[in-house]
């Protein structure tokens, strides 16, 4: 077990260096450059250029490379051009809104999606189920932008109930800062629901067709015994891979929720980069999201061991 | 009995809402007015960079010398006066005395001259005018003498520009700063700069010792600044929905940019008041000159030929009253330098002479590339109407949609394009103005034009520099130096309890207060 986890930390070392790399080609390989967002329209080619060689963007991609290289090794992720302060600061600043944001809509998707799969299945074929599945259907198709934008448009603006965008930090109140994210994270955990509801339906449809389930109903258990000590113990595993692979959707997703509802958080942080070409961020932020979804599967495939049993890891 | 009681509740309910009406008509001090902006500032930097976003929220902390009044004529703000000498070869600026830094030091001309000196070598505007600057010096404390290499009807136009504007720092702030940005954002504004958190807001707070003017605000931004909130939150707000719904409910006193056609719903929400800021730019397509297909000027005349303004300019902003069919290089508005005299290819929808054009030039349907982006809704819908006309007119047309970030860097590059989508604001000065320069994406270097230029920045009469633009507008349309569409205006929104707010083509926020 020991020997296992160690082995699979160890691997992340070659995977970070890919990503490192990747980020660092694929943002230079856009066209843009930070130098002619920073002089503004009206700069001419001359300031342009010399702006260019104050950033350091003028040196040869494979010297930046090689820079970048050793600057990790450092652990030093390197300053914003934008920000001016080190990019780790400025992803250690935006952390909280996203983790809340993040936590907030799992627990959203897991609560509305666990039971709403559960009783569709329980209830299969019947106008519950198909109501359901009919829901999950909605859920499924419709893009969290919109569902986010009609959320404001009738919970801020009609009703007046929410605020309309923005983020109250946690230093401003327990209850302010989840006012804030009410809105947002239900835009973005419904939405995840919907999967989670279809899957787990389908695994426990599956679960439920097994012979020790008829064999516990036919000893006379409760169906409600059936269902969830029995039932869903063992069709949960899928349900907990969907679950990690919710997070990085969900990590996808507040990049756009975040510009929606005008959240500071890492989403907001990586478009706005991205927008201005701000190449160190861009890398900081696509690096730090690489290493936390390899450790979000880490957890999952530990998450199976504790379930069941008859998993073993060599 | 009875009546009296009711007389006297009568009386006193008038008395309380006549003082109520009164109290919301007199300025008032205290509160956070939250300003919806588009996006983040890319540098806090005045000196560095021309994006319009850096000079709306510093220039509530950074002061320059002279300012616009009403009619966008320079005045002065840190300057007490000036004296012209040597046939208008030497500025003799009397700075104010007892002006404040925000870090409590006083503004001297050991300040001034370092300060006009990195604008000068930095600013797109002022090394401009700084070609013509043969030595700055500091005669004493308030005293700054400008020696020029020839009289300059531009250079106090220059020195009073809000965008990448002549900001005055401390000259600790310019020395820490060497070849890089500041780092320190200190001025002598009314607004003192307190943090800014990125995505979240910029906040400034009143100056308790800003040293006011004490003439009169004159309709422009001369006179007296007064901050009357105590606070001012810059927010970024890239999404306009989100602007507008905000502001609507609440959360914002002020949302800029937001889409002319929502002009009726804002018009009937009690709360809210649209604002239109006139003048505020012209939307422009900017052939080059240096390379490819435009580089022909039969090619570009026919071009400008095709085009009928209306339906571009209809298609780019919608609501008619944002938009205004002018072809002058300068707007009504700047009485002094607009004319109509020059002005003679603008709108003529002509394809069949766009076609005899293209005959002479030898044009065979290569494609024109033209690069424009979504990102500014008003650049892609003109250039889509502009590519059918062209296209009516024998031209084929290579649409290139990019974002912004890339159409800025590949502008830069003569081997990429053929036209690109861009839009000019205000400029004070016909001879400082980005639209007319050669040394800018385009590359209009044209012989004539160079020579009118020239003899404006050095012209002082105002009288015989609207003449020079008469002239300037005739090569203009000749050469097709651009093409202008058309002037448009901004829409923004306000809130009912923000006073005294001005719909000015540089926003601001002082002498602005909330009424509640």
């Amino acid at each position: 077990m020991l020997v296992y986890v160690v082995r699979r930390l160890l691997a992340v070392i070659p995977v970070m260096l890919v990503v490192a790399t990747v980020s660092f080609i694929l943002i230079r390989l856009a066209p843009g450059d930070p130098a002619s967002v920073i002089a503004g329209p009206y700069a001419s080619g001359d300031d342009i250029a010399r702006l260019q060689r104050s950033l350091g963007l003028d040196q040869a991609l494979p010297v930046q490379l090689v820079k970048w290289w050793g600057r990790l090794a450092r652990g030093d992720l390197g300053d914003s051009i934008f920000l001016r302060r080190p990019v780790l600061e400025a992803i250690f600043e935006r952390m909280e809104p996203t983790l809340l944001l993040t936590a907030w809509s799992m627990l959203v998707a897991v609560a509305v999606g666990v039971p709403a799969g559960v009783i569709s299945a329980r209830y299969h074929n019947t106008t519950v189920d198909q109501s359901l599945m009919a829901f999950a259907l909605i859920g499924l198709s419709i893009p969290n932008f919109l569902l986010g934008l009609l959320m404001i448009l009738f919970f801020g603006v009609w009703l007046g109930w929410l605020p309309v965008a923005g983020y109250v930090p946690l230093e401003g109140g327990l209850w302010l800062n989840l006012r804030s994210l009410i809105m947002p994270s239900l835009a973005l955990g419904l939405v995840q629901s919907a999967l989670i509801a279809r899957i787990t339906r389908s695994s426990m449809l599956d679960v439920l067709r097994e012979q020790y389930i008829l064999a516990g109903r036919s000893k006379g258990l409760s169906e409600r015994v059936v269902i969830y000590k029995h039932a869903l113990k063992n069709a949960i595993i899928p349900t907990l891979t969907v679950i990690g692979i919710t997070f990085a959707l969900l990590v996808g997703g507040a990049v756009v929720i975040e510009t929606v509802f005008n959240i500071p958080g890492l989403g907001r942080l990586i478009i706005s980069a991205v927008l201005r070409r701000d190449y160190p961020v861009v890398q900081g932020v696509v690096l730090l999201i690489a290493l936390t979804y390899t450790a979000i599967n880490l957890l999952v495939d530990l998450a199976y061991l504790a379930i069941d049993p008859r998993i073993r890891f060599r | 009995m009875k009546r009296t009681a009711i007389a006297l509740l009568a009386l006193l309910a008038l008395t309380l809402g006549a003082g109520a009406a009164s109290a919301q008509d007199t300025p008032r001090a205290g509160g956070v007015i939250k300003a919806a902006m588009i996006g983040e500032p890319p540098s806090l930097d005045l000196h560095w960079t021309t994006a319009v976003i850096v000079q709306q929220i510093t220039w509530h902390i950074y002061e320059t010398l002279y300012t616009y009044d009403k009619s966008l004529n320079p005045v002065p703000l840190l300057a007490e006066s000036h004296a012209v000498a040597d046939g208008g070869r030497r500025y003799t600026i009397t700075l104010r005395k007892n002006v404040k830094f925000h870090n409590g030091k006083e503004m001297t001309s050991a300040d001034v001259v370092p300060s006009l000196q990195r604008w000068g070598k930095m600013s797109t505007t002022g090394k401009l005018l700084w070609k013509g600057v043969e030595a700055i010096e500091a005669k004493d404390p308030y005293t700054v003498v400008i020696h020029l290499k020839e009289p300059s009807g531009s250079l106090l136009y220059g020195l009073g520009s809000p965008n990448n504007g002549a900001a005055i720092y401390p000259k600790e702030v310019i020395a820490a700063a060497g070849e890089g940005q500041i780092k320190e954002f200190i001025g002598t504004g009314p607004y003192r700069f307190v943090e800014h958190k990125p995505d979240r807001h910029i906040k400034v707070a009143r100056f308790k010792e800003y040293a006011a003017r004490t003439d009169a605000p004159d309709g422009g931004f001369g006179g007296k600044r007064v901050a009357y909130a105590d606070e001012i939150l810059f927010i970024p707000v890239p999404d306009e929905a989100v602007r507008l719904a905000g502001v609507e409910t609440g959360e914002y006193h002020f949302a800029q940019q937001i889409k002319a056609d929502q002009y009726e719903r804002v018009k009937g929400t009690p709360v809210l008041e649209p604002g239109v800021v006139k003048p505020y730019g012209w939307i422009t397509a900017v052939p080059n000159h240096k390379q490819g297909l435009m580089a022909n000027k039969k090619v570009r005349q026919a071009f400008l030929a095709a085009l009928d303004m209306d339906p571009i300019m209809a298609a780019g902003i919608g609501n008619k009253a944002f938009y205004r069919i002018d072809g002058a290089l300068f707007y009504p508005e700047q009485t002094a330098f607009h004319s109509q005299s020059g002005v003679t290819g603008y709108n003529q929808k002509s394809p069949a002479k766009a076609r005899a054009l293209l005959k002479e030039a030898g044009y065979k349907g290569e494609p024109v590339r033209w690069i424009t982006t979504k990102e500014y809704d008003w650049m892609y819908n003109t250039s889509l109407v502009a590519k059918q006309q062209m296209e009516a007119a024998g031209f084929t047309v290579d649409l290139q949609v990019l974002d912004w970030a890339t159409l800025v860097q590949r502008r830069n590059k003569p081997e990429l394009y053929d036209i690109f989508s861009t839009g000019f604001t205000l400029g004070a000065d016909p001879a400082l103005a980005t639209s007319v320069q050669c040394n800018w994406p385009g590359w209009w270097c044209q012989e004539e034009k160079e020579r009118i230029l020239g003899e404006m920045l050095r012209e002082t009469d105002p009288k015989k520099r609207k003449a020079q633009i008469e002239r300037l507008q005739a090569v203009f349309y000749e050469d097709v130096g651009r093409i202008k569409f058309g002037d448009y205006f901004q829409f923004s929104v306000t809130r009912k309890e923000l006073r005294g707010f001005h719909n000015a083509p540089f926003l601001y926020f002082w002498n602005a207060w909330l009424a509640k």
